[in-house]
């Protein structure tokens, strides 16, 4: 994968993950925390407008306008909404912290796009981290914990990989032992035991299990509620 | 959805304090609960940033030192 593709996953993964922040801003567990997701969801959306937007500046724009909800570059974890508050912690410490790190790798190599265009994100991001670490350690259940990590781990992708490419021609700071080993610092806890599937890890979407984003969600992504509710005629 | 506690089992209160302008001294703009310093930061600046503040800052309520309250005697 080219730098490119690199940052439109990172664009369609935090636009999903701001989309799922989002559902739950009036379901979180006390009222700070239903702000707290709605801000972190505003901040990923925005983040992904961002991504988006560099990609003509990097050259290539790999999307297909025609692209279906089975096209996302998004983690599997982000297809469908949440059920359980877990989950979102799961995914607000997890996921977001690992893709925090891969801009941080971004803005420390050698793309003079990135480098200018991403820092601000690395501040908002702070305070994702602290809030999922932070309900991290009041407990939850392991089980999304783990599912997010492994997806983390398999969005690294493998250690001869395409990031890791990227890290030794310097397009990226950091590569996937670099991440993965930031992951477990910044949460300050062992990653779980993981294993991916490399045999049928799919290097476009950075994932090994198939699947699409639930048909809600991507009508909205493309502006089709929109239309459904536009005054005819 | 599952059902949950709606509150932590222990929180505390923090003052939110923030300035727009160099010239400006802190002051307070609100509080939040939370159970941690960690929660507590991400807590005010998702509250509270809806304004341009070049500096935001927050105290555990319990380590403000009062010296007298409404209806006390200064």
């Amino acid at each position: 994968m080219s730098l490119p593709g690199l940052v439109l996953s990172l664009a369609d993964n935090k636009q999903l993950l701001g989309m799922r922040y989002a559902e739950w801003a009036t379901s979180a567990p006390s009222l700070e925390a239903d702000i707290a997701a709605a801000a972190m969801g505003l901040d990923d959306i925005g983040h992904s407008r961002v991504l988006y937007g560099c990609l003509e500046a990097l050259g290539e724009d790999p999307r297909d306008p025609a692209r279906g909800a089975g096209d996302y570059l998004n983690v599997a974890y982000l297809d469908q909404p949440w059920t359980e508050w877990s989950q979102f912690v799961a995914a607000n410490a997890v996921l977001d912290t690992a893709f925090a790190l891969a801009i941080q790798a971004c803005v420390e190599g050698g793309s003079e796009v990135l480098q200018a265009r991403l820092r601000k994100m690395l501040q908002e991001e702070r305070y994702h981290y602290l809030h999922g670490r932070s309900w991290l350690r009041q407990g939850v259940d392991r089980g999304p914990v783990e599912a997010a990590w492994r997806e983390a781990v398999e969005w690294f992708g493998p250690p001869d990989g395409d990031i890791a490419t990227l890290h030794r021609d310097g397009s990226l700071s950091m590569g996937p032992g670099e991440l993965a080993a930031g992951l477990e610092e910044r949460l300050e806890m062992a990653a779980p035991a993981v294993t991916p599937d490399w045999a049928n890890w799919d290097p476009l979407r950075r994932r090994t299990r198939p699947g699409a984003i639930d048909r809600h969600t991507f009508e909205m992504l493309r502006g089709l509620e929109d239309r459904k509710f536009a005054p005819t005629g | 959805m599952s059902t949950f506690n709606r509150v932590h089992e222990h929180v505390r209160e923090y003052e939110v304090f923030a300035r727009k302008a160099r010239a400006e001294p802190l002051h307070l703009v609100g509080s939040v609960v939370a159970p941690d310093n960690d929660l507590a930061m991400a807590y005010a600046r998702a509250t509270y940033d809806e304004e341009r503040w070049i500096e935001m800052a927050i105290v555990p309520k319990e380590a403000l030192i009062q010296l007298w309250a409404p209806g006390d005697s200064a």
